[in-house]
Order: structure tokens, then sequence, then C-alpha cells
């Protein structure tokens, strides 16, 4: 029992990551159209900004303090990058992201070296919140997952709730009709795309500590990131949400389980056929647990191509 | 890339230049094809530093039928497929040796390349020397006469690991292997269970998880914890090896980990005191020898302009090793045949600031010592810039770290 809680846990606060990150990826495709590759660079420079300031400031205020510096790089890249290649369509948007994102990954190793650099929870933080059948649960993880949660919570409200909400939301579908009404879109635009980069930051400042802040760190969560999107249907912040916490989740709990599909075929009598066979049918669910989300992924893609909450074909 | 091709072809150039007033001989061409770019290269870079400073060296002492020794460097990207398109290129460009380390998934395909190359051109063969891969296939099923490993294998690192945590008293009966899914994990896993009955432990239960795939490894401790384990023995490197062990430091965890790859750089600094008491089994330490070895630690540093660590002493030595071969090769016309140095090679020794090492005959294994040692403060070099590094635990002279040869290497030699 307290071992599926502790999978329940881990797989949730995994989850909530994720969606940290993920969360702007999705607001600002939501918002801009644009798949933007180069999000988990800005994770990744969340971090080393953080690891950065950490001896000047603090670790507190690092956190603070880097999610803005990232927001400024974001707004940079749409206001002189981006903005010029958005009316060429998707495939160069995609494109120059793209670039973007090798370019922030060789300069991390230029000045930050190529391997993982000391960035770690700080002293005070690292502590067992409490301990289950003789297993410490680290408060940090609490700590993250309390994060991603305030985030949606904020996120959500300042979209539906407050006079920029609005704006923005119908900047979306009608941005003529909204700039006649005398806001200025292309700032509104730029806006978001830094609030969203500034989300990654955030998670990147936070997450950096935990796991590892090295120059692979965009690469090995940028893939995952976009499942998240793709699952929970492109632009929306409640399907990113589901789709997170549906990985972190199934992720979590196929590592504890020795399962194989041989087992569910000795039920109808054809055990010893799959033990025969082998390959796919002996292996066990563990081995493949980071597997799962792209299964999931080929699922939602063949059974709901606009994913799990989204309206966007 | 540009800057790269310009510094090679100016570096060819003073070597032409150099040769016209020396012999007619053709200079003696070794090609590195390692990772040099993308996410992997940090550790194909090291390789680099660590086969120019060897080279070098070679070159001091007189190079080879006396012309220096030619390096060529290519970038295979990291995968098996870009390695085959390199290889083929530098047997073009006409190199005689070709030298590769990172993953045993590339080397793999780099031993079977080469092994196919020598088979359509007798007489005119190229020579394989694996700085690093280190999965038993490649001196086993994969095995061939031009193929030449200069860094331990799963067996000699699990084994030595093994014997020297157990002799320390730090092994308890309680074992998890947790391994990387492809063949080097796999190879350090079953090594690991058949060392169970040898030394009288019990290996509660294995794990193979997907190769640095993994940012969350709490589902795993929980396993570990679940298991009763004393000691995790894992070949994990990178990532996987670092998320492993804070994972298990954050749970609060008692397990003390057997590693191959802890001495990556990095690891000791983003690990920190995580990393304390953990093993290490590798075929350096700094502090072994401290005469000689401190004589080769500074001179590196001069050159490269850091410390050797990771694969940069195995390396400088594997290639000790060539260069003691080379002294005894004869150049021919076009160069250097590669089967005399097959034979050179086979029958060299060299003596290196950890003992003397040398090549087995029977599979092109090299036999070397293993030292096993522990994270500690009380090191004296310290790794990362934190104040812990390696302490020697246990030498184990090269006959005693020397394993058994693989019953599936069936060697065909020449003639």
């Amino acid at each position: 029992m307290d071992q599926i809680l502790f999978a329940l846990l881990n797989g949730t606060i995994y989850g909530l990551l994720l969606f940290m990150v993920s969360a702007g990826l999705t607001l600002i495709f939501g918002m801009m159209g644009v798949l933007n590759f180069a999000h988990a660079s800005f994770y990744m420079l969340g971090a080393y900004f953080a690891y950065t300031l950490q001896p000047l400031t603090g670790f507190w205020l690092a956190i603070i303090l880097a999610p803005i510096l990232v927001m400024g790089v974001g707004i940079l890249v749409e206001r002189f990058i981006l903005r010029h290649v958005h009316e060429h369509g998707h495939a160069h948007e995609l494109l120059v992201t793209f670039g973007l994102s090798v370019v922030i990954a060789e300069m991390i190793k230029m000045v930050y070296g190529k391997f993982a650099v000391d960035y770690r929870v700080p002293a005070e933080l690292n502590f067992a919140a409490f301990s289950l059948s003789g297993i410490d649960y680290p408060f940090y993880r609490l700590f993250m997952g309390g994060i991603a949660v305030v985030m949606f919570i904020a996120i959500y409200l300042l979209l539906t709730k407050t006079r920029v909400g609005i704006v923005v939301r119908s900047a979306i579908y009608r941005p003529q009709m909204v700039e006649a009404l005398g806001h200025n879109v292309p700032m509104v635009f730029m806006g978001v795309f830094g609030i969203g980069a500034a989300l990654a930051g955030l998670a990147g400042a936070v997450a950096g500590a935990f796991y590892t802040t090295n120059p692979n760190m965009a690469l090995e969560l940028g893939v995952m990131v976009f499942v998240v999107v793709v699952v929970g249907g492109l632009g929306s912040m409640g399907g990113a949400m589901a789709a997170s916490l549906l990985i972190g989740i199934t992720n979590s709990l196929a590592v504890g389980s020795d399962f194989r599909i041989a087992d569910l075929l000795t039920w109808i009598g054809m055990g010893g056929w799959a033990e025969e066979i082998g390959g796919l049918l002996t292996m066990r669910m563990s081995s493949l647990a980071a597997t799962l989300p792209f299964f999931i992924m080929l699922l939602v893609l063949v059974l709901r191509p606009s994913g799990l909450m989204g309206e966007k074909e | 890339m540009g800057f790269q091709k310009f510094a090679r072809g100016t570096a060819a150039m003073a070597l032409v230049m150099g040769a016209a007033t020396a012999a007619q001989a053709e200079p003696l061409k070794i090609a590195l094809v390692e990772t040099l770019s993308g996410p992997q290269a940090s550790t194909g870079l090291l390789y680099r530093d660590a086969v120019k400073y060897q080279i070098g060296k070679i070159n001091e002492a007189g190079g080879f039928g006396g012309e220096p020794i030619e390096l060529l460097e290519f970038d295979n990207q990291g995968g098996p497929v870009g390695a085959a398109d390199r290889v083929r290129a530098a047997i073009s460009e006409g190199a005689d040796v070709i030298l590769q380390g990172s993953s045993s998934a590339v080397a793999g395909q780099v031993t079977e390349d080469v092994r196919k190359y020598n088979l359509r051109n007798a007489g005119d063969e190229v020579l394989y020397i694996n700085l690093g891969g280190e999965a038993m296939e490649l001196t086993g099923s994969k095995c061939h006469y031009y193929h030449f490993r200069t860094s331990p294998n799963a067996a000699i690192r699990v084994n030595t690991l093994l014997d020297g945590m157990k002799e320390a008293g730090v092994l308890g009966d309680n074992v998890y292997a947790m391994n990387q899914n492809y063949s080097w994990g796999v190879d350090v896993q079953d090594n690991t269970v058949a060392a169970a009955d040898r030394l009288g432990f019990t290996v509660v239960e294995q794990t193979l998880h997907d190769v640095n795939k993994i940012q969350d490894f709490s589902p795993y401790v929980q396993r570990i914890q679940a298991a009763d384990a004393d000691t995790v023995i894992t070949g994990n490197w990178s990532n996987d090896l670092l998320l492993l062990m804070k994972a298990a430091s954050g749970a609060g965890l008692d397990v003390r980990f057997g590693t191959a790859f802890l001495d990556q750089p990095g690891n000791i600094g983003n690990a920190g005191a995580v990393a304390e008491g953990h093993f290490l089994s590798a075929p350096f330490n700094a502090q072994v020898n401290p005469e000689e070895t401190s004589a080769f630690m500074e001179d590196y540093k001069s050159v490269t302009g850091h410390y050797p660590s990771y694969v940069e002493p195995t390396t400088v030595f594997g290639l000790m090793l060539l260069g003691e071969a080379l002294k005894s090769v004869e150049p021919t016309e076009d160069g250097l045949n590669a089967a005399d140095l097959a034979v050179a090679l086979e029958n060299a020794t060299a003596e290196t600031p950890m003992g003397p090492i040398s090549m087995r005959a029977d599979d092109h294994q090299i036999i070397q010592p293993m030292i096993v040692q522990e994270v500690s403060k009380d090191a004296q070099y310290k790794a990362d810039d934190t104040e812990y590094g390696f302490v020697p635990i246990k030498v184990i002279s090269a006959a005693d770290a020397e394993q058994p040869v693989q019953d599936s290497c069936k060697m065909k030699r020449p003639g």
C-alpha cells in the first residue's frame, strides 16, 4: 500500500514539473500559434541563471530573478526574431526556434563547460518532509509541486478573470478587431511569449537544483514536454495539466511493476506460447517505463488527434 | 567546422613541409573517430585531449619511421550511423589505425566495419583500437584480429569492484543490480549475478532501465528500498548515475553504490556529499605510485590544461602500448603494414604509472591493473574543485584483474 502511495505521489510531483515547463509552451501555442522548439532551452537558461545568481543573491532571490531574466530573453527573441519570421508561416518558425535551441545549448557549453554544474538544493530546504515505511520523502519535492499548483491557479485566474486575460484571449481569435479597438496586439503577443518563457525559466530554476543542471537538460526534457502538449491538446492549459499528470503517474507506476504481457496471456492459457516467443511479450513493464509516454501519444493521436482537451486539429 | 578544417589543413601543411626534407616514406596516419560535437561530445573531447597528448609524446620521441605521426580527427556525431560514415572517410584518407572510445554501441559498429573492410582488402588492412567500448561482445562474439581494446571490460570492472568492496567489508549480503538497458548495462548485470556465489552475496533484484531518458529516479529508489539492498552495483554513467544517487540520498536510503564511471568530470561536483563513501573500480588513481603518477599528472596538465581523469589516463596508457608496438615495426613503402602492427601489439608491454600493461593475444583485451577506490574527503587530488576525491582502497594487479577469455571469441588469425 505504501508502495503505491509513494508511486502516486512521485508521479504527481513529476507530472507537475512537466506541467511547469509545458504550460508556457502550450500558452504560446494557444495564443500565437507558434510551436516553440526552443522552449526547453528557456528551462535550461532558468537553471543556469539561478545557478549563477545563487552565490550573489542567495537561493530565494535567485529563483525569483532567474525567471525575470529568462522573460527578458524571451521578449527579445519574440521582438527581434520571431516577429519577422511569423508571416512566413509555421515551417519558418519551427526552423528558427530549432536553430535557436542549438545556439543556446552551444553558448551554455562555451560559458559553463560541458559537464554538470554544482547547482544543488540549499541546505535549509534539504530535509525530509515525512517518512513512510523507511523511506524519507524530500521536502523539496513537495515544494516543486506546490509551485506548479500555484502557477496553474495563477495562470487560470489571469486568463479567465482579468481584463488582461480577456484582451489576450480575444487577440487570438480576432486580432484585427482587437487592434481596431485600440489594443496593441503585437505587444500582447510579446508579453505572452515573455511570460511563457518565464514560466519555463522558473521551472528550470527550481528543478535544476533538484535534478541536474547540465547542457543536455533542455534536450532531455524537451521531447517529453512536446509529448505532454500533444497529448493534452495543443493550446489547452487544462489539457497540459491532465496530460502531465497522466504521464507522470503512469511512468511512476510502470517502473514499480513487474507486469509482463506473457502473464496476461497465461490467464487464457497461452502463457507457454508467449514465453517461447519472448521479445516484447516477456519484457518487464519496468524496462519499458520511459517508452510509455510515446505509446500514450500514439494512442491519443490515433483515437483523438486534437488531444485530450484540445480544440484545434 | 570551418575552423577545424582550417586547423587540420594547416597542421597537415606543416607536416608536409617538414617531411619534404626528411625521408620519402609516407607518414603513419592515425584517425580519431569520436563524438566531437552535440550533446554527447563531453566524453569524446576528453578522448581527443588524451590522444593528442600521447601522440605528441610519441612524435617527440621520433614518431614512426623517422616521421611524425599524423593525427586525423573525424566527428561521428554520437551515433553508429555517423561513425560508419566517418570510418569510411578516415580509411579513404589513408588512415592505418582507427581510434574510438565513447559508447559500446558505436564501438560495435566500428569494429564490424573494420572487420568487413579488412575482409575485402586483404593486404591493406586497418587496425581498430577501441579506447573505451566496454561491452563484452567486443572481445566476445564480435572479436576479430584487427580489434584491440585498451580499456577494461564489464567483467573486469564488476569483478574487481566486487572483490575490492568485499575485502573492504562494505559489500553487504544483499546486492541490487541497477543498469541501463543496452549491451554494456546487461553485461554489468550478468557479471554481478555471476559473481554472487563466489563472493557469497544475494542479488535481491535486477533492473534494466532506459538509457538517459529518466528524469525521476525515485520509483527505482523505492524498489531498492523494498528489496532491502545493502549495495547497488551499477554501470550507469552520466545523468543516469547522478540522478540515481541523488534520488537515493533524497529518500534517506542507506545504501552504498558500487560504480564504474563515478569519476566522470562533473559527477562529484554535482553530487557533492551525496557521493561520499561510494565505490569505483577504474584503471587509474592519482594516489597510486605517487612519484611516477604525479609526474604524469603534472605533465598532462602542462600540456592540456587539466589533470587527467575519467577516460583520459586509460587512453594515454593504451597509446603508450601502441607506441611500444610501433618501435618494433618496420615501416614499409606505403607507411605501415597493419598485420605487422597487430603482431607487435600482441607482444608489446608498456610501463605505466599504474604498473605494466600488456595485450592478451587470445582476444585482444588489455591486461592492466585496476584500482578500487572510494569517494572521500581524504583524497590528495580533489575532483571538480570540491573537497572530495578518490582514495585508493585496493590495487588489483594486472594478473589478478584478468578475466577468462570468452568462449564466444573465435578469432581468425591471418596465415
